[in-house]
């Protein structure tokens, strides 16, 4: 790498990190993400719930990790994380194009990828800083009576760490999509409640053509019980090549949406 | 003079909708206006300008450099767009800043240039207030802001008059003709004529994506010497005056308005009217209080060209 490289890549590092700044600040401002911390809320009240009734029921002797384990597979990897990525990362493109906001940011002297990743990884933290809260509350909440057992700190820390590789990838996902669909919001609705619901319970390779087959890969199976079917047919990849397969995914759909965010020409309608 | 802007047969289409076709223009330092009704062309023009769309055919050049995908170029251009949109939930003061550090610019400078883009602007002592509560005038004047906010060379202002009260509009004027006095250059595009008139004798008219005349105002006039000239005269007596020319073969049409003693006189050769005026008053003893000509401006120009 010659240093005229170095001088540019630096150049595209800054600017990366100063879309990031502009779109972080201003996602933790907008109305949609107040909404969406309310959506990510909800775990803590079920797990409220769940530990008020545990008082008075008979199964008193139902461990809270389990409970929680529970609730990151149906809530969380089903659900939550999916529903964040898909409006958040559909509109790192979208929302410039429909609001018209585009126009202030292509004309400023920044490389149109810097807005992509920019804005992508404000967005992706914005998200992931939401699901953690609601993971620890949860946790807490669920755990009040074996805080001091520090071996279910390293089960929390896995889940959060997987949730925030899963937030990654499907972020990314959905950037591509936002930058190459006008109805992106209808195919992420498809995609995450259609394909990925339905892929990962395939039998043999089929399943590893669902993100959520590399999550479940990594997290630890709940026993026997309630939420046993969501990993129904799970033939698990190992972490290693899961870690990857995560990664891989991120880059190429990365890659995606700047190469097409650079290239295709938007129209704003009137 | 060098042009700063240059295009070469500038063609975009829309699917099949003509957005501009076959504009080869050399713009330099100095307002220019680009005028035209809505639907004309100008917004595309100027997104093909600001390398927000792609020619079809065609190329836009700054300064000697291809606009598209050349972000390089936009430290020196500033750009006001049409649309009445923000990132509504940030103030003015955070919306000035945060598209100030996009060009790269240090913390205390960001800060200088923000405070004085506002103070120009007046909007100073509302930079605090969330955008969405401005009112159209104040969202105007931050559209503005922005665009002049990193001291560029050439400006670019699509339609920026647009929901200005009077005295923020003669603000506004004042301070293009500022921007034109320290020698940049800046292209204004306006529906509105008197706008443009305001501003500049240098236009170009532009219709239904293609550009019908261009240069100042009366090189247009003399591009339509052969359409008739209204001459309105106040007079002593106008049915002795209008006597006198009826039977002219330059004189089209004679008309008396409600206006007490005037007189409109339609003609096709303005030059020779004019010359044989002057003996007609002396000899017919015909006192003249007023003399104008109602289409001599850039709306009569615009509407002969257009074929109103």
């Amino acid at each position: 790498m010659g240093p005229t490289d170095t001088v540019r890549l630096k150049f595209y590092l800054t600017s990366i990190k100063k879309v990031f700044s502009f779109f972080f600040f201003l996602g933790k401002r907008a109305r949609k993400t107040k909404a969406f911390y309310l959506l990510s809320f909800l775990p803590v009240l079920i797990s409220f719930v769940i530990k008020f009734a545990l008082i008075f029921s008979e199964h008193r002797d139902i461990q809270g990790i389990y409970i929680f384990t529970n609730i990151i597979m149906a809530f969380y990897l089903q659900f939550l994380i999916l529903v964040l990525a898909l409006f958040f990362g559909t509109s790192v493109c979208s929302e410039e194009l429909e609001g018209k906001n585009l126009t202030y940011l292509v004309t400023r002297p920044i490389p149109k990828i810097s807005i992509i990743l920019g804005k992508y990884a404000a967005y992706t933290l914005l998200t992931i800083f939401m699901t953690v809260v609601g993971v620890v509350i949860s946790f807490v909440i669920l755990n009040l009576s074996d805080l001091l057992n520090f071996s279910l700190y390293k089960i929390l820390l896995k889940d959060i760490a997987v949730l925030s590789l899963g937030l990654m990838c499907y972020m990314a996902f959905f950037t591509f999509f936002g930058t190459f669909l006008k109805k992106s919001i209808m195919f992420g609705l498809i995609f995450s409640f259609g394909w990925e619901n339905i892929i990962q319970y395939f039998p043999g390779s089929t399943q590893k053509f669902a993100i959520a087959h590399y999550l479940k890969s990594l997290l630890p199976a709940p026993a026997t019980g309630r939420f046993a079917f969501l990993i129904f047919r799970l033939e698990p990849t190992s972490p290693a090549m899961s870690v990857f397969m995560l990664f891989l995914i991120t880059g190429v759909f990365l890659a995606l949406a700047c190469l097409l965010f650079s290239y295709k020409e938007y129209i704003l309608e009137d | 003079m060098n042009p700063i802007i240059q295009t070469d047969k500038l063609s975009k289409w829309y699917g099949n909708v003509l957005g501009l076709s076959d504009v080869s223009l050399k713009i330099e330092a100095g307002i220019t206006g680009l005028l035209g009704p809505n639907g004309a062309g100008k917004s595309t023009f100027m997104k093909l300008m600001t390398g927000q769309l792609k020619p079809n055919i065609g190329e836009v050049l700054i300064q000697g450099e291809r606009v598209r995908n050349n972000y390089t170029l936009f430290s020196r251009i500033g750009y006001c767009p049409e649309y009445d949109v923000f990132y509504d939930e940030l103030t003015g003061w955070q919306f000035i800043t945060g598209m100030l550090k996009l060009y790269h610019f240090s913390s205390p400078y960001v800060e200088k240039k923000a405070r004085k883009a506002l103070e120009i602007v007046e909007l100073m002592q509302d930079k605090d207030r969330v955008i969405r509560s401005y009112s159209r005038g104040m969202r105007q004047r931050l559209k503005f802001a922005q665009a002049i906010a990193h001291e560029p060379e050439i400006l670019l202002l699509d339609e920026p008059l647009n929901g200005l009260d009077p005295l923020g509009r003669r603000k506004l004027i004042q301070l293009i003709k500022t921007y034109r006095d320290e020698g940049k250059l800046i292209i204004v595009s306006s529906h509105v004529l008197p706008e443009i008139e305001v501003l500049t004798n240098k236009i170009v008219l532009i219709h239904q994506g293609k550009i019908f005349a261009q240069g100042d105002i009366h090189y247009i006039r003399d591009l339509i010497e052969n359409h008739p000239h209204m001459i309105s005269i106040i007079c002593s007596n106008r049915r002795k005056l209008a006597l006198k020319f009826i039977k002219e073969e330059y004189v089209l049409k004679v008309e008396f308005g409600k206006v007490k003693n005037r007189v409109t006189i339609e003609t096709n050769d303005r030059d020779k009217f004019f010359s044989s005026l002057p003996s007609v008053l002396r000899e017919n003893d015909i006192e003249v209080e007023e003399i104008t000509s109602p289409d001599d401006n850039l709306q009569a120009v615009f509407d002969y060209i257009i074929g109103k």
